[in-house]
C-alpha cells in the first residue's frame, strides 16, 4: 500500500526515470567499448529496435491497441529524415527531431481511424498499412526514388569529438549517435509508464467502459497513445535509415512483425521486457550460428536452421510463459 | 470492353481463392478465437507435399487429395500441440485483457509460420518451382477471338463454389456444425451443454487447414511455389475477412470477392503499384462506416 501511495505523489517519478536512464547509458557505453566493431553495430541495431519496441509496449502493452504496422511509421520517420538531409542538407541532429513531428502527424491520422477499431480489426488495418505505406515510394519515384531508395548515413564524428575521445570506428560512431536518442526515448517511456497518463491508458486497456465510467475519455486517450507510439516508431525508423539506406526494402512487413515478436517475447508490459526481447531478437541468429558452426550441415540445412530454431524457441516461450521473459515477476499493474 | 471483361474474370477467379483463405481464417477465429497467421504456411506445406507426390509420378488428383488431408491433419495437430496449451493459460492475469488474448496467439502463429517455412526450405530447398494445373491455362476461343477466361479459372470458381456450399450445409445442417457454431458463440455455455469444445476447436483448425490447402493448390499454378510465395495471399485473405466481418463466414466470402475485384481492376486500369494503397483505402472506408466489417455483428460493450 505504501508503495502505491508514494508512486502517486510524483516528484520521485522523474528521479526514478532519470536513474534508470543513466544506468542504461552507462551499461551500453561499457558494453559497447568491450565489443568488436560487428557487435557494436549490432548493439546500435538493438538500441534502434528498442525504441520501436517501446512504441509497441506503449501502444499494445499499455493502451491495449494491437498494431502490426509500426514498421510503416518507422518508414515515415526514415523517409522524412532522408528527405530533409538530402534535399535541405540538414544535419542529422536537426533532421531526426524534425522527422519525429512528421511521424506524429501520421500517427494522429491513423489514430483517429484506429480509435474506432478493436482487436483483430485493428490488427488487420495496421497490417495493411505496413504493406501499403512503403509502396508509396514506387508511386512517387521522383521524390522517393522507388526501390533504389535514398542513401543517408551517420557521417563522421565532428572535430571536437575526435579531439576529446579519439577516433571511433564507424560502427562505434553509429552506436554513439543512436545512444542519446535511445536514452531520451527510455526516459520518456519510463516517465509515461509511471505517470497518471500511464495509469489512465492501462485502465482503457483493461476495461474501456469501466474507464469511461471513471471519467476517462477513452477515444481521445487512445488517439494520444497512438501519437506517442508513432513518435517512438518514427524516431526508431529515422535512426534505422541512417544505417545507410532508406527504401521500401528497409521497412518490410516482416519488420513490424519482428517488433511485436520482440515485445511479446520480452514481456509486453514493461520497459525491461522491451529491452530483453529486443536483445533476443537481434542477437539470437548470431548465437544460433555460433552453436551451429560446431556441426557439419549441408548448405540447404544450415541456411534454414537458424530460422527454424528461433521460430521453435518463440513458440516454446509463448506457450510456457505468455507473459514474456520479464513478465513473470510483474504483479503491480 | 476487353479490358473490362479480363479484369472481371481474373478478379472473380482470384477473388474465389481469397474467399477461401478468408473463410479459413474466419472458421479458426470463430472456433478458437485465434487469428491464424500460420494458415498459408500450412497451405504452403501441404502444397509442397502434393508437388513432391506429383513429381514422383503420382497423378494430380492423388497429390490434390493427399494435400487436403495433410492440411487438415496439420491444422488439428497445431491446435492440439500448441494452441490448446496456450489457451489453457488464459486465466493468467496477462491474458485477461482482450488485446493480449488477441496478441499472444498471433505471436505463436507467427512462430509456427516461421518454423513451417524453414522446415519447407530444409526439406524442399528454397528455389521457386512450378505447380501443375489440372486444366489448361489458355483462354477459351470464341468466334476466333480469345476470351480472357481459361478453363482453369472455371475449375477454380466451380470448386470454390462447391466448397462454400458444402461448408454452409455443414454448419447449418449437421449436429457437429451446430456444436461448432455454439462453441463460437460462447465456449463456456457450449461446454456446459455437453459439447466437447476441445474437439470442435481441433475440428475448426482441421477444416480451415483443408480450406487453405485448397487455396494453396489453386493459387500456385499461377504464382509458383516457394516457402514464402503465399505470405501475401494470407495478408490479402486476412484483409478480406476484416472487410467482410471476421464473425461472419458469408462476410469472408464477400470480402474475398471484393478484394479480388479491387486488385484486378486496379491492376488493369491503374498500375500494379497502386494495389496496396487501394486495398488500404477500401479497408479504411469500410471500417470507418462499419468498424466490424460489412456483415460483422454490432459493436456491443459489456460492463
Amino acid at each position: 500500500m505504501r508503495d502505491v501511495s508514494s508512486s502517486l505523489k510524483n516528484p520521485s517519478i522523474i528521479r526514478r526515470s532519470l536513474r534508470r536512464t543513466i544506468l542504461f547509458v552507462l551499461f551500453i557505453l561499457v558494453l559497447g567499448s568491450t565489443f568488436e566493431p560487428y557487435n557494436q553495430a549490432q548493439l546500435a541495431v538493438v538500441l534502434i529496435y528498442f525504441i520501436a519496441v517501446l512504441s509497441v509496449t506503449i501502444l499494445t502493452g499499455i493502451s491495449g491497441q494491437i498494431s502490426l504496422g509500426q514498421g510503416a511509421l518507422m518508414a515515415v520517420g526514415g523517409y522524412s529524415t532522408a528527405l530533409l538531409m538530402t534535399n535541405y542538407q540538414l544535419s542529422l541532429w536537426l533532421a531526426v527531431p524534425a522527422s519525429i513531428v512528421g511521424a506524429g502527424i501520421a500517427g494522429a491520422l491513423l489514430g483517429i481511424a484506429a480509435a474506432r477499431l478493436s482487436g483483430p480489426y485493428l490488427a488487420g488495418t495496421t497490417l495493411v498499412i505496413a504493406l501499403a505505406i512503403p509502396t508509396i515510394a514506387n508511386r512517387f519515384m521522383s521524390v522517393f526514388k522507388g526501390d533504389e531508395g535514398l542513401s543517408v548515413d551517420v557521417g563522421y564524428p565532428p572535430a571536437w569529438f575526435t579531439k576529446a575521445f579519439g577516433e571511433p570506428t564507424y560502427e562505434a560512431w553509429q552506436l554513439y549517435v543512436v545512444l542519446p536518442f535511445a536514452a531520451i526515448a527510455l526516459f520518456f517511456a519510463s516517465n509515461l509508464l509511471l505517470s497518471r497518463t500511464g495509469r489512465m491508458w492501462r485502465s482503457i486497456r483493461d476495461h474501456e467502459t469501466a474507464a469511461a465510467l471513471t471519467g476517462v475519455n477513452f477515444s481521445r486517450q487512445k488517439i494520444y497513445a497512438f501519437i506517442v507510439a508513432s513518435i517512438f516508431a518514427g524516431l526508431s525508423g529515422a535512426l534505422y535509415g541512417l544505417r545507410g539506406l532508406v527504401g521500401p526494402s528497409v521497412y518490410p512487413v516482416a519488420l513490424s512483425l519482428t517488433l511485436l515478436t520482440a515485445a511479446v517475447l520480452g514481456g509486453i508490459r514493461s520497459i525491461a521486457g522491451a529491452f530483453i526481447g529486443t536483445v533476443i531478437v537481434v542477437f539470437l541468429p548470431d548465437w544460433i550460428d555460433l552453436v551451429l558452426k560446431n556441426f557439419k550441415l549441408s548448405e540447404q540445412v544450415s541456411n534454414f536452421m537458424p530460422a527454424l530454431i528461433s521460430s521453435l524457441l518463440l513458440i516454446l516461450t509463448v506457450v510456457i510463459n505468455p507473459a514474456g521473459v520479464a513478465g513473470a515477476r510483474h504483479r503491480k499493474h | 470492353m476487353d479490358t473490362f471483361l479480363a479484369a472481371l474474370f481474373s478478379g472473380t477467379s482470384r477473388g474465389a481463392i481469397y474467399a477461401l483463405v478468408a473463410l479459413g481464417l474466419v472458421i479458426v477465429w470463430r472456433g478458437a478465437g485465434v487469428v491464424n497467421f500460420a494458415q498459408m504456411g500450412q497451405a504452403m506445406f501441404s502444397t509442397y507435399i502434393a508437388s513432391a507426390l506429383i513429381q514422383n509420378g503420382n497423378s494430380y488428383w492423388v497429390g490434390f487429395f493427399v494435400a487436403l488431408f495433410a492440411g487438415s491433419i496439420l491444422g488439428a495437430l497445431l491446435d492440439i500441440l500448441i494452441m490448446r496449451p496456450l489457451s489453457n493459460k488464459k486465466k493468467t492475469e496477462l491474458l485477461s485483457s482482450e488485446s493480449m488474448r488477441a496478441a499472444v496467439p498471433v505471436i505463436a502463429s507467427l512462430g509456427i509460420l516461421g518454423a513451417l517455412q524453414a522446415l519447407a526450405g530444409i526439406i524442399w530447398a528454397a528455389e521457386e518451382r512450378g505447380f501443375p494445373a489440372p486444366a489448361p491455362q489458355e483462354g477459351f476461343s470464341v468466334a476466333s477471338s480469345i476470351m480472357p477466361f481459361t478453363s482453369f479459372d472455371l475449375f477454380v470458381i466451380s470448386i470454390v463454389a462447391a466448397t462454400l456450399v458444402m461448408t454452409t450445409l455443414f454448419f447449418k445442417r449437421t449436429g457437429v456444425g451446430l456444436a461448432m457454431r455454439a462453441t463460437a458463440l460462447n465456449q463456456e455455455v457450449a461446454r456446459l451443454s455437453g459439447i466437447r469444445t476441445n474437439f470442435t476447436r481441433a475440428l475448426s483448425w482441421a477444416i480451415s487447414g483443408a480450406a487453405s490447402s485448397l487455396a494453396g493448390l489453386l493459387i500456385t499454378p499461377t504464382s509458383n511455389l516457394s516457402p514464402n510465395t503465399l505470405d501475401l495471399v494470407l495478408i490479402i485473405g486476412f484483409t478480406a475477412a476484416v472487410v467482410g466481418g471476421l464473425d461472419s463466414p458469408a462476410g469472408a466470402v464477400l470480402g474475398g470477392f471484393i478484394l479480388g475485384l479491387v486488385i484486378s481492376f486496379v491492376t488493369f486500369y491503374l498500375s500494379p503499384e497502386d494495389v496496396f494503397i487501394s486495398i488500404l483505402g477500401v479497408l479504411l472506408v469500410v471500417l470507418i462506416v462499419k468498424p466490424r466489417g460489412i456483415l460483422g455483428g454490432k459493436d456491443a460493450r459489456r460492463v
